[in-house]
């Protein structure tokens, strides 16, 4: 009990993954400490004005950046008169990491979004030090990660229609967090479009 | 005269300084001398030791290359230590590692040898004579008895040969673990990250090994040989080089010199190498 | 006190184990089983050789009339598939030992009856016997086992038919638990691919459409054309995002015509 790896502590996953106008991001609800579940209702998406960031990793540290993001998303907003862009947040979310590089926040965020202007769907992950990984098909975090990025890599095409990279998604994080004793209890998936946003819950194992 | 025979043949005091202890954690013997009984005598560190051993396959044979140097930590202890030993008529083995443990190998493999050629006389059945595959297979039977026993031999070895009854080259490793693999090029040590990518571009499959001349594999091991030189600190310019051939057999030279070097890259080297200052 | 001085010896200990990477993966389907592995070897971050083999073959003598029939069989239906994965020399030296296991019991299982006994044998039968592949696990536990207290460092897969010619696989821990299972990976890109078998082969997650998520997708057998794309998948994926596993893929595949092999290359990066 003494020393423990603060990362996967609370548990969890996110996977984002990019399709043909939209872009999805997914979480499961768990938040636990170690073995023992503490909350079924815990979503690790938060979403700023049409960004979607997902958190995994220690809680409280997850809960801090949220809200220290959001503060600077409303300066943004507030200086800029206007939305942030999903790329942009990324930067900003990677200096606000890397400005604690020697003691930092034991979150890795998950970006996802569509680029106002172009259109084009935006994914990108990070370290828990802020390095950008601004991949072009998927992006995964969290205590299950080994087994999210089996499953996508095995799963995932590019330029799926919404309703195809809804099912992708779902079944890349239910099978993987079902393989993961600290994730699962209840998952959200984000499907992001050019006109709708639709947040569904899916069913899932409750062990 | 120093009359504890523990300083007996090694570097003196007034020649080399006092030796550092702290260096490579030696432990001090002196000391255990007093400390008495059950002290662990199993090879827990190499003291003298052989860099790299490489080698690679070709159409009909092998080329197989090591230097020869025994090093005591940083000191250029022993420089006439050959480390590529004939066994029987097709067969060499490269040893790296500890020096004391390889010369124990080198006793059992001339027993080896020794036993097989009374079975082979003109008195005796013709037993099978010894095949690079069978001293391998020896060899790693006895370093994964000895790892499991906690008291390895601590080498590396690389046997090469041509099997007498079929011609086929033969290469294959095993190390102080009991790990053993086979593969077109082989090398132990410093080597593996120096030599291999070398060897790997001339043939990086068996296929490919099977379409190498003896003239490109000797060029590939000479030229790892010197690049080796170049970076490996625990090397000598002075080495030994083999070539087992299924058509000529055994050509074994023990003094090659890396030749045709160029330290002209080395003015340009300062602190990690990656600065320009 | 400083620990160079003598009154205090360091303890630097040997380690006898190291870890070589690469993948392991059992699917068993109706009447045939696969085994597959990945056939790199590798250390730290060096790779020692792009092709060893971490599956053998435990096969009864193939017959001549075997080969005729298709000439790339390489083991009977009787064979059992034996695949490790981890430390390589245990690996090897579980390996062996299971087969000099083998050979005995089939030896002592075939050997005749002394003579003035034959009576012992009642219906005269010739029968050759095998090791049933349920005796063969309970005779890995038992090796594993007896190294309880300096294990074996590997992940053991079995794979080859049962007593009713089903397909089957067994898996086993380090120290001899073990399972039989309908699929199983092991090794360094086992939690990569053991969900997508979940999923793809359990049917793990997968609901009837149109049902409200209510009714399961009934499991069903797998054909072994579909099992092979599932290997091939697999493997091409975790070479993709793990780097002890890539250079080839040997899958072996045992049905009721005997063993047979597939070698395909994978990225070598």
């Amino acid at each position: 009990m003494s020393q423990q790896d603060p990362s996967t502590i609370n548990g969890g996953i996110v996977v984002a993954m990019t399709g043909k106008d939209c872009v999805a991001i997914a979480c499961d609800l768990r938040l636990g400490s170690q073995s023992l579940g503490v909350a079924n209702n815990f979503e690790k998406i938060h979403q700023y004005g049409k960004v979607f960031i997902g958190f995994t990793g220690l809680a409280t540290d997850a809960l801090t950046l949220s809200a220290d993001l959001k503060y600077k998303h409303n300066l943004y907003k507030l200086k800029e008169n206007r939305g942030i862009q999903p790329e942009v947040f990324a930067n900003l979310i990677s200096s606000t990491l890397y400005e604690k590089r020697f003691g930092p926040y034991f979150s890795t965020p998950v970006v996802a979004g569509l680029s106002e202007k172009t259109g084009e769907p935006y994914v990108a992950g990070f370290d828990c030090i802020g390095c950008i990984d601004a991949a072009r098909d998927f992006i995964v975090a969290g205590t299950a990660s080994d087994q999210l990025f089996g499953m996508c890599e095995a799963l995932y095409e590019p330029n799926l229609e919404s309703e195809d990279l809804f099912e992708t998604i779902s079944q890349a994080l239910l099978n993987a967090a079902d393989r993961d004793a600290i994730s699962g209890w209840g998952a959200a998936v984000y499907m992001i479009t050019k006109d709708k946003v639709t947040k569904t819950y899916l069913k899932t194992r409750q062990d | 005269m120093n009359h504890d025979p523990y300083s007996w043949g090694r570097p003196s005091d007034a020649m080399y300084g006092q030796y550092n202890n702290a260096i490579a954690n030696a432990p001090n013997t002196l000391e255990h001398h007093s400390s008495g009984s059950n002290f662990n005598e199993n090879t827990t560190r190499p003291i003298v030791t052989g860099t790299s051993v490489i080698a690679i396959k070709y159409k009909t044979g092998v080329v197989i290359a090591a230097d020869n140097l025994a090093s005591y930590g940083s000191l250029l202890r022993f420089q006439g230590i050959e480390r590529l030993h004939k066994v029987g008529k097709t067969t060499v083995v490269g040893i790296s590692g500890d020096v004391s443990d390889m010369q124990h190998l080198l006793t059992i493999l001339d027993q080896l040898e020794m036993e097989n050629n009374y079975d082979n006389d003109e008195y005796s059945d013709n037993v099978d004579e010894l095949q690079p595959s069978y001293i391998f297979e020896y060899l790693a039977n006895l370093m994964y008895h000895r790892r499991s026993k906690m008291n390895p031999l601590w080498n590396a070895l690389i046997v090469s040969g041509v099997d007498s009854k079929t011609g086929k080259p033969f290469l294959e490793y095993v190390n102080l673990l009991g790990v053993k693999y086979a593969s077109p090029s082989i090398a132990t040590g410093f080597g593996s990250h120096l030599a291999i990518p070398l060897l790997r571009k001339l043939a990086d499959s068996e296929e490919e090994a099977a379409e190498l001349t003896l003239e490109q594999a000797k060029k590939g091991i000479k030229d790892s040989m010197k690049v080796l030189f170049y970076r490996d600190t625990r090397s000598s310019k002075n080495y030994s080089l083999a070539v087992i051939d299924k058509d000529t057999g055994i050509a074994y030279d023990n003094n090659v010199d890396v030749e045709d070097m160029s330290w002209k890259f080395a003015k340009d080297i300062t602190g990690y190498g990656t600065q320009r200052v | 006190m400083s620990p160079q001085h003598g009154s205090q010896p360091i303890q630097h200990q040997f380690n006898p184990y190291s870890d070589n990477g690469g993948t392991l993966l059992g699917i068993a389907g109706e009447d045939f089983a696969i085994l597959a592995s990945d056939t790199r070897q590798s250390v730290d971050y060096s790779i020692n050789t792009r092709l060893s083999h971490k599956i053998k073959v435990i096969s009864p003598p193939v017959t001549k009339e075997m080969k005729l029939e298709s000439t790339d069989i390489v083991g009977t239906k009787n064979s059992v598939l034996f695949g490790t994965n981890g430390f390589s020399a245990d690996g090897d030296a579980l390996t062996k030992a299971f087969e000099e296991n083998w050979k005995w019991y089939v030896h002592d299982q075939n050997s005749n009856v002394e003579t003035g006994f034959e009576f012992l044998n009642e219906n005269n039968e010739e029968k050759e016997s095998f090791m049933s592949m349920q005796s063969a696990a309970r005779n890995v536990q038992h090796l594993l086992y007896g190294k309880r207290f300096f294990p074996y460092y590997v992940h053991t897969i079995l794979a080859g038919l049962d007593e009713e010619g089903k397909g089957c696989v067994y898996s086993f821990d380090p120290v001899g638990s073990y399972e039989r299972e309908q699929c199983r990976v092991g090794g360094a890109g086992a939690s990569l691919i053991m969900p997508f078998l979940d999923n793809q082969v359990n049917f793990k997650n997968q609901y009837i459409p149109g049902t409200n998520s209510t009714e399961r997708r009934k499991i069903e057998y797998l054909s072994l054309d579909e099992c092979l794309k599932l290997v091939k998948d697999a493997f091409t994926s975790v070479t993709e995002r793990h780097i002890t596993v890539g250079d080839g893929l040997e899958i072996f595949i045992i049905d009721k015509n005997g063993v047979r092999s597939e070698y395909h290359a994978l990225k070598k990066d």
